[in-house]
């Protein structure tokens, strides 16, 4: 992700350069995307998704603050449209299975390992969208998204704490979830 | 079920804080936790299609605001105003704080003009109320909702707007003299010395004092 200002971005697009939010969308649309994946377990919702995002963060960016940091701004917008189209569609857990996103190049250099560890992921994808939204996104931010408690509980609204406890009960379902499935022994426990 | 502490341990654990992953090897419930992070933490991230951005700004490019969409934003929008109304009439203000003035009458007109409308009501069948002393509680909600619409116009653009609230401020001056002198003109009993006198010394030293921030403000936008 190439460096840029983001502050002087957001001056620009709020003082009527449209074009300047391009650099804003160029930085921010893999995560955002990721986000909307992750949270609704298809690609087409993901990519429709990243797209309203986009919008509503264009329409309302006279209400970022200056000096505050946009990424958690942005996650924010987000959040909010994603549980939105959660709450209208009432997304089916089954409806997700992780497929239809072209993934990242896996690291692992051995094929198989490689062939392995997205069979988990969808795995994993699978039993997330099973969860309750509000505990599904505090999962995928803090283990897909790698943020602190604390900077989940800002986005959030809740403390870190109860962050955590969400935190704990996800995982803690899933683990149950696994171990009805069978798939616990052989690979979690790895 | 586990407690609190408990559960902040095995949080802990998982992140990476705590016991080493030996520790917690004779707990198959917890190590199985740690799995489940892990295997997230590994997962592979799923790409946006290629074009994402460009049909992102597409729809930014064609992108126009419904009116109400632009009011609620531009009401929503942050700004931090000092309330300062005695440097207002000394130095230049900001358009915000212009802005801000002009909303603040307008709302105490529009808490006035509720209060006369309550007051007055019934105040037709009184034999003597002329029509001008009817009309003050539509004239100060008038009032009210003038003063908003200024403010808020100066709000979303103070350059254009300040001569529009300059002209709405004489307006507002000379017709808070007028209405001063009119009533007890009109009505002679003790209820129009009182109109008289809350439109005369609300008016007179409001209209000059926001007549006196517009002008502080143009020096700061000239």
């Amino acid at each position: 992700m190439k460096q840029i200002d983001e502050a002087d971005i957001i001056g620009r697009v709020l003082g009527g350069d449209r074009e300047a939010f391009a650099d804003l969308v160029e930085a921010y649309k893999g995560p955002v995307f990721r986000l909307a994946f992750r949270m609704t377990g298809s690609a087409q919702d993901a990519d429709d998704l990243s797209q309203q995002i986009f919008l509503r963060a264009f329409e309302t960016l006279g209400r970022f603050r200056r000096g505050e940091r946009f990424f958690p701004w942005l996650y924010t917008v987000a959040l909010n449209v994603i549980r939105s189209h959660l709450r209208r569609s009432k997304a089916l857990p089954e409806a997700g299975t992780g497929h239809g996103a072209p993934e990242a190049e896996d690291p692992r250099g051995n094929p198989a390992d490689a062939a392995a560890g997205r069979e988990r992921s969808r795995r994993i994808q699978g039993y997330l969208l099973r969860l309750n939204p509000s505990v599904r996104e505090i999962l995928v931010l803090r283990f897909y998204e790698g943020m602190s408690f604390e900077d989940i509980a800002g986005l959030t609204g809740n403390t870190p704490g109860g962050v955590k406890m969400k935190a704990y009960r996800g995982l803690e379902k899933i683990r149950v979830m696994m171990e009805k499935d069978g798939f616990a022994d052989d690979e979690a426990r790895r | 079920m586990d407690s609190d502490d408990n559960i902040e341990k095995i949080i802990g654990e998982i992140d990476g804080q705590g016991p080493s992953p030996e520790d917690i090897e004779h707990d198959p419930r917890r190590k199985a936790l740690a799995g489940i992070a892990r295997m997230m933490r590994e997962a592979t991230a799923p790409e946006p299609p290629a074009d994402l951005g460009e049909r992102v700004m597409d729809r930014i490019r064609s992108y126009r605001p419904t009116p109400w969409r632009a009011l609620r934003e531009a009401l929503l929008r942050p700004c931090t105003v000092s309330f300062d109304p005695i440097r207002a009439l000394r130095a230049p203000v900001t358009g915000q704080e212009c802005s801000f003035y002009f909303i603040m009458v307008g709302i105490f007109y529009a808490v006035l003009g509720t209060i006369l409308l309550a007051g007055l009501h019934g105040l037709g069948a009184y034999p003597g109320a002329p029509d001008w002393v009817r009309w003050q509680p539509p004239i100060a909600i008038v009032t009210a909702g003038c003063m908003v619409a200024v403010g808020l116009y100066l709000l979303k653009d103070v350059k254009s707007a300040l001569r529009a609230a300059r002209i709405w401020a004489l307006v507002y001056l000379g017709f808070a003299l007028l209405n001063g002198v009119f009533v007890p003109l009109e009505w002679n009993v003790p209820v129009s010395a009182y109109v008289s006198l809350v439109s005369t010394l609300i008016g007179l030293p409001t209209g000059f004092f926001l007549i006196r921030t517009i002008q502080n403000c143009g020096k700061r936008y000239v």
